[in-house]
């Protein structure tokens, strides 16, 4: 009997152990260990070039690769001025088998031979699993090619300092009016701005942070809009007047003193990240890209170094029924198909293309992974399992980056009062040129 | 030594040569390690030299273009750019070089290159304005040292590539105006690694950076991941910031090396050098540790080698060792065996001559009791030195035996002076008289009475000097003097001086050395005719050196010796002895014939000895006790008797054929059915070799006596074992002592055994009633008179007692001569004062 028991649970435990493993399958199929396709004696070398001056996560995983294939190098190389010396780096004599690119570089013409030279990541022959990479995030062409792989995603949203929460009792606000709430809370134990931020026309700034995934929300439910977004049409600045109007709501409800943002966060950067770690901001807003610098400016910061505390990255409570997920992608990985070891690229990238390394590569950076599995780093443990209906990709919207640039600036112009609402919608168009 | 110890010893031996070899091999190899770090550093340093020459040969390249453009300037023909650049074009001669000339007077940091675009071969425009490669560098003022910048990526091509810099003055071709320009000489990045290819030869995984002031680098090796050296290694190699600034300060101020740990957590050692003729550029060159001790494995090798050896080395010694121990094994065996032997013989021989003395002195002692023949008496006394000679000389043999096995101990107990003396001079004094010879005492009156010392031996080292003074004179006189004086360096003792003077023979000078020698017998051919075995004046020597003694002598030849020793004893009792020629005097005259000692006409003894003359002896002198003794002559008959009969004590002798006493004693302890459970066993044994007394003891016997049995001792045995309600006064000495005058003593004290021994010692004269408190004997003396109270001075006497009649005393320490000639002394003279 005891032995039936036994048996019974070990087979269950194998089951669990087994379902447990399966996730970037190809086809269904269970994953596993990256499997050498070539000898490990073969010798390469192989020199990747991209936009990070310090790309330490990428050699991490070089240096993993490595176990699987010793006898080779790979070598990154930071290119300055990558915008215009990477064309340069591609047709030149010492050409990269792997370059970075980013999505806005798709349809700008100056890109053009980057994407048309770059190895198909889909062609079935290569066994890459793409299947692992979140399906906002996966860069399929219209004829479903993949050329690029996405190695970081972002988001806008905030750091939340847990500690605060803890301490006070209180719940990260999911909903508008839970934020205001949370806030008058925060406020009466003493936190004069419960939420701060850069008061930049930027991405991390407070306005894009808060409002552009309300924004970007708003065009995806009705992409009619896009187009006149795109070329500037002062009419479609209507769409824009929720989001901002919500931005207002939330600058007038003393969530924020912004005049205190000002005054004590310098850049949207390096000074973001210095301020929310002296301890005493339960909300910061801020993009992906400030979270990543947070690993290393944890040991920078004296007061941190004092008082550590746990913070998670959550997206902001903009809407009625909660935040929206911008699902961004910061860089990408393309193949120069022109590569005089294109086999041992392409064998790269399917080593790299598995939510472990990926995973990896997203935690040491401290970026959001663009694969389904967000356990890896549990500052971005909020996002897994984000609803789908307010959860907004790139794939979803095309805006260009002028029609950004225009929300950008109205949002800025309303945070500090330099425009009512209405005016910035009346603007639309040439908001960021007043 | 032990086997084991032997084994841990050389194991200890080797472990300490391996040790030294493996600090040797650490040493040389830590040696090695510092001479290769070293040699790396030369390198390092030499790399630098290559870099820098190289560097400025560059440089010079680039001045040299620089310096023809601004000379046609000088001259006033300027050239324009496009002027300029074709003539670089003409004088590079590399084509992996490029010269980019480019306008910095207006800030636009673009001009035009040698090499077109790789993408458009058409266009030869180039532009710096997105490359931030002159922030640290002075442009506008390059005075012709190098002027490097950092690796950076070459806008026309995308190689990575180093730029060397000078100022150039051109003419602008739409204006006409004079502009400044700077000259770039673009050379790859790899043209400069080529140069160190070298290096490969020599260090197989050697990686050559150049970092800057801020540790950025300008050309990175591989291994050192991030974008800055300082960043990377504060990354891996986790130090306080102190520690972190002191290493930087290092590497920016200094030429050397240090260890430190790569991403992968892996030994490496950076070689650092500025770069000489840059500003605040530095060289380092990262190689693994393990690339540079990996000569360390041979001095394993040969360590493994010297083990190995010492291995064997260990194991063959041991089987040597093992074999010479079998062989010592085998004759400590034998040697054992041997001792045995002589233990044996001498056992045997102790035993064997004493059993027929016994027979022989016991029945003499029954002559000399019974016979009234003068003549007869006369032959029974000399049959009586003779034996006692012939005893001496087994006693001498027995006690030299003990000696040689270092069995023989000083055991100090605390003694009576004049009793000593009194046993000296009444051993000596017999044989004295008997040869006609004169023997004269000088005893120090003012000696110690209690004194704490090896009584025994003592007595045994001068009866030994006054036996052969006696023995080695024919006449005259022998005199044996003792004198005492207080040690000066210690409080409580006495230095006593002793000596024996006699007009013997003398002893040649030559002879002297011999004298102390075991078994050497002196002048051998004159003295044939005198027993001994010379060994008496060895042994004397030996039980002095083991006091703290030494046995002096002066001798003439022929007319006599002079025998003396300082012995140190402890004082227990200051009293002078006194007088002692008055006291042994009298001790003379009341040496008397042999009186029984008690009756037990209702005590019954066994004895059990294989020897029937020998059980006629024990019966023959104890006859005049009038006890029950019944005789058994083997083990076997005395256990029947021992299961059928009660006996008030057992003697049982240890030799005797078929079952010995041992056995018989044995089988006596387990028997369950005999009225004997309590009845004491003495062993009689003539066995008297060293550590017999415990074997018997340990064997189950309550005592043992030696044969030849001496009738005193053998009668105080009785005296203590017997139950005392079954011993009484001999009858006819209570008829002598009717007729003589007799003292009543009442003897008071609270040890009881001390008292019954008292009461034994004292002569049947006196009338001796034991009482043990004042209060017993205040009601005795109620009734009762009594002429000497002899107190204990434990009790209380002032006031209850007649002053007159008491004799208080330390009872415990006295001995039985004290008590006696103490009692004497006061009768006598109370005698006297009533006469």
């Amino acid at each position: 009997m005891r032995k039936n028991i036994r048996k019974i649970i070990s087979t269950a435990l194998v089951t669990l152990l087994i379902l447990g493993t399966m996730g970037c399958g190809q086809g269904g199929t269970t994953s596993k260990e990256f499997s050498p396709k070539y000898s490990p004696d073969t010798e390469y070398k192989l020199y990747i070039v991209g936009t990070y001056s310090n790309f330490e996560s990428l050699e991490s995983a070089i240096e993993r690769f490595y176990v699987h294939y010793p006898n080779g190098e790979i070598e990154y190389t930071y290119l300055d001025d990558y915008i215009n010396t990477i064309g340069q780096a591609l047709a030149g004599e010492e050409q990269p088998d792997i370059f970075v690119v980013q999505p806005w570089m798709y349809g700008d013409e100056r890109f053009d031979s980057l994407f048309e030279g770059a190895e198909v990541l889909s062609d079935p022959s290569l066994e890459i699993n793409l299947d692992c990479i979140r399906q906002g995030v996966r860069w399929e062409l219209d004829n479903g090619d993949v050329i690029a792989l996405p190695i970081f995603a972002t988001s806008y949203g905030m750091l939340v300092n847990m500690d605060i929460f803890e301490k006070e009792n209180l719940k990260v606000p999911k909903t508008f009016d839970e934020l205001k709430k949370t806030c008058e809370k925060l406020k009466a134990a003493g936190y004069d701005s419960p939420v701060m931020g850069s008061n930049t026309s930027t991405t991390p700034g407070i306005g894009y942070s808060f409002a552009y995934p309300m924004f970007a929300k708003a065009v995806k439910d009705d992409r009619s809009v896009e187009e006149d977004l795109n070329n500037l049409v002062p009419s479609s600045g209507e769409a824009m007047r929720a989001s901002l109007t919500r931005l207002k709501e939330f600058v007038d409800s003393d969530c924020i003193d912004i005049d205190k943002c000002s005054a004590e966060i310098e850049d949207d950067y390096n000074a973001v990240i210095m301020r929310f770690f002296e301890g005493d901001v339960p909300m910061m807003l801020c993009s992906g890209d400030v979270v990543s610098g947070t690993k290393k400016r944890e040991s920078k910061s004296e007061a941190f170094s004092a008082n550590p505390f746990k913070y998670d990255f959550y997206v902001a409570p903009s809407g009625d029924k909660g935040g929206y997920y911008m699902d961004s992608v910061t860089i990408m990985f393309s193949v120069n198909k022109n590569s005089a070891n294109l086999d041992m690229t392409n064998e790269f990238m399917r080593f790299l293309t598995s939510e472990k390394e990926l995973g990896l590569m997203a935690q040491e950076k401290r970026l959001i992974t663009p694969t389904k599995d967000y356990s890896l780093d549990e500052v971005y443990g909020s996002l897994s399992g984000f609803p789908e209906d307010r959860s907004v990709s790139f794939r979803d919207i095309a805006l260009l980056d002028t029609a950004v640039k225009e929300f950008r600036a109205g949002a800025f112009k309303v945070i500090n009062g330099e425009m009512t609402v209405d005016e910035a919608v009346e603007n639309y168009g040439t908001i960021s040129g007043k | 030594m032990k086997k084991r110890y032997i084994i841990i010893i050389n194991v200890l031996i080797i472990g300490l040569i391996l040790f030294i070899i493996v600090k040797y091999a650490n040493d040389r190899a830590s040696e090695s390690n510092s001479s290769s770090i070293a040699s790396f550093e030369k390198m390092t340093t030499t790399t630098e030299q290559i870099i820098a020459n190289y560097l400025e040969d560059e440089q010079h390249l680039c001045d040299i273009w620089a310096n023809y453009i601004n000379r046609s300037a000088e001259t006033g023909t300027p050239m324009t750019v496009e002027e300029a650049i074709s003539y670089i074009r003409k004088a590079k001669i590399s084509p992996e070089i490029s010269g980019h000339l480019i306008y910095i007077d207006d800030g636009s940091m673009s001009g035009i290159s040698t090499t077109a675009s790789a993408t458009d071969p058409s266009d030869y425009s180039v532009n710096y304005s997105h490359i931030s490669i002159f922030d640290n560098l002075e442009i506008s003022n390059v005075d012709g040292v190098v002027n490097l910048t950092r690796a950076y990526t070459n806008p026309l091509n995308g190689v990575q590539s180093i730029a060397f810099l000078n100022n150039v003055k051109v003419m602008d071709d739409e204006t006409g105006a004079m502009r400044g320009g700077l000259i770039i000489r673009v050379v790859p990045v790899s043209r400069l690694e080529q140069k160190l290819v070298f290096l490969k030869g020599e260090y197989e995984n050697v990686e050559l950076s150049i970092i800057d002031w801020d540790g950025d680098y300008m050309i990175h090796g591989k291994s050192l991941k991030n974008s800055n050296l300082f960043e990377y290694f504060k990354s891996y190699n986790p130090m306080s910031t102190q520690e972190y600034s002191k290493v930087i300060d290092t590497i920016r101020t200094g030429v050397g090396s240090m260890h430190i740990r790569n991403s992968k957590s892996e030994d490496s050692i950076i070689a650092y050098t500025p770069l000489s003729g840059l500003d605040s550029w530095f060289l380092v060159a990262y190689i693994p540790a393990k690339e540079l001790t990996v000569n360390r494995s041979i001095d394993w090798i040969l360590l493994g080698i010297v083990s190995v050896g010492l291995m064997i080395l260990l194991h063959f010694n041991i089987f040597v060792l093992m074999s010479y121990n079998r062989e010592l094994s085998v004759t400590a065996k034998a040697a054992n065996q041997a001792n045995e032997a002589k233990s044996l013989f001498l056992s045997t021989m102790s035993h064997d001559i004493r059993t027929p003395m016994n027979a022989i002195i016991g029945m003499n002692e029954m002559i000399l009791r019974d016979s009234h023949e003068e003549e007869t008496l006369t032959y029974a006394e000399n049959i009586r030195t003779a034996g006692n000679t012939l005893l001496g000389i087994i006693n001498d043999i027995l006690d030299f035996s003990k000696i040689e096995a270092g069995k023989m101990e000083i055991i100090e107990v605390d003694y009576n002076f004049v009793s000593l003396l009194n046993d000296l001079v009444n051993m000596v004094q017999r044989g004295a008289e008997e040869k006609g010879l004169t023997f004269d005492l000088d005893v120090d009156s003012n000696i110690p009475e209690i004194l704490h010392g090896d009584e025994i031996r003592i007595k045994q080292v001068i009866t030994n000097i006054l036996s052969n003074a006696v023995k080695y004179t024919k006449e005259g006189s022998v005199v044996f003097s003792v004198s005492g004086s207080k040690c000066e360096d210690a409080s409580d003792y006495v230095n006593l001086h002793v000596s024996v003077k006699d007009t013997g023979v003398g002893i040649k000078k030559e002879d002297l050395d011999r004298l102390f020698a075991a078994f050497e017998r002196i002048d051998e051919d004159k003295n044939r005719h005198i027993e001994g075995t010379g060994l008496g004046m060895a042994i004397a020597q030996k039980f002095l050196n083991m006091m703290g003694s030494h046995l002096q002598v002066q001798s003439e030849y022929g007319k006599g010796s002079e025998f003396s020793f300082d012995l140190k004893q402890k004082v227990v009792k200051w009293e002078p002895i006194g007088e002692f020629d008055t006291a042994f005097k009298r001790y003379l005259s009341e040496r008397k014939q042999y009186k029984v000692q008690f009756v037990a006409p209702k005590a019954r003894a066994l004895v059990v000895d294989d020897n029937e003359v020998n059980l006629k002896v024990f019966s023959s002198l104890l006859s005049k006790t009038r006890m029950q003794i019944e005789t058994a002559d083997s083990g076997d008959a005395c256990i029947a008797l021992f299961k059928r009969n009660f006996y008030d004590v057992i003697f049982l002798d240890h030799m005797m054929p078929d079952k010995d006493g041992i056995e018989t004693i044995k089988e006596m302890k387990e028997c369950s059915d005999t009225p004997n459970h309590k009845t004491p066993v003495i062993c009689l044994t003539a066995n008297a070799v060293s550590g017999m007394r415990e074997m018997y003891i340990n064997a189950g016997f309550d005592d043992y006596l030696t044969k030849p049995i001496d009738t005193s001792r053998l009668e105080t045995m009785f005296l203590k074992y017997l139950p005392p309600d079954l011993v009484e006064q001999p009858a006819d000495t209570a008829e002598e002592e009717k007729n003589e005058p007799q003292h009543s003593i009442l003897v008071v004290g609270k040890d009881i055994a001390l008292l019954r021994q008292i009461k034994e010692w004292l002569p049947d004269r006196y009338n001796v009633v034991v009482v043990k408190s004042k209060e017993q004997a205040l009601a005795y003396l109620e009734k009762h008179e009594a002429e000497l109270i002899l107190m204990d001075q434990d009790i209380e006497a002032a006031g209850n007692f007649e002053e007159s009649k008491i004799m208080q005393k330390n009872l415990q320490e006295m001995s039985r001569d004290d008590i006696t000639s103490q009692i004497d002394e006061f009768f006598n003279e109370s005698d006297t004062a009533n006469m």
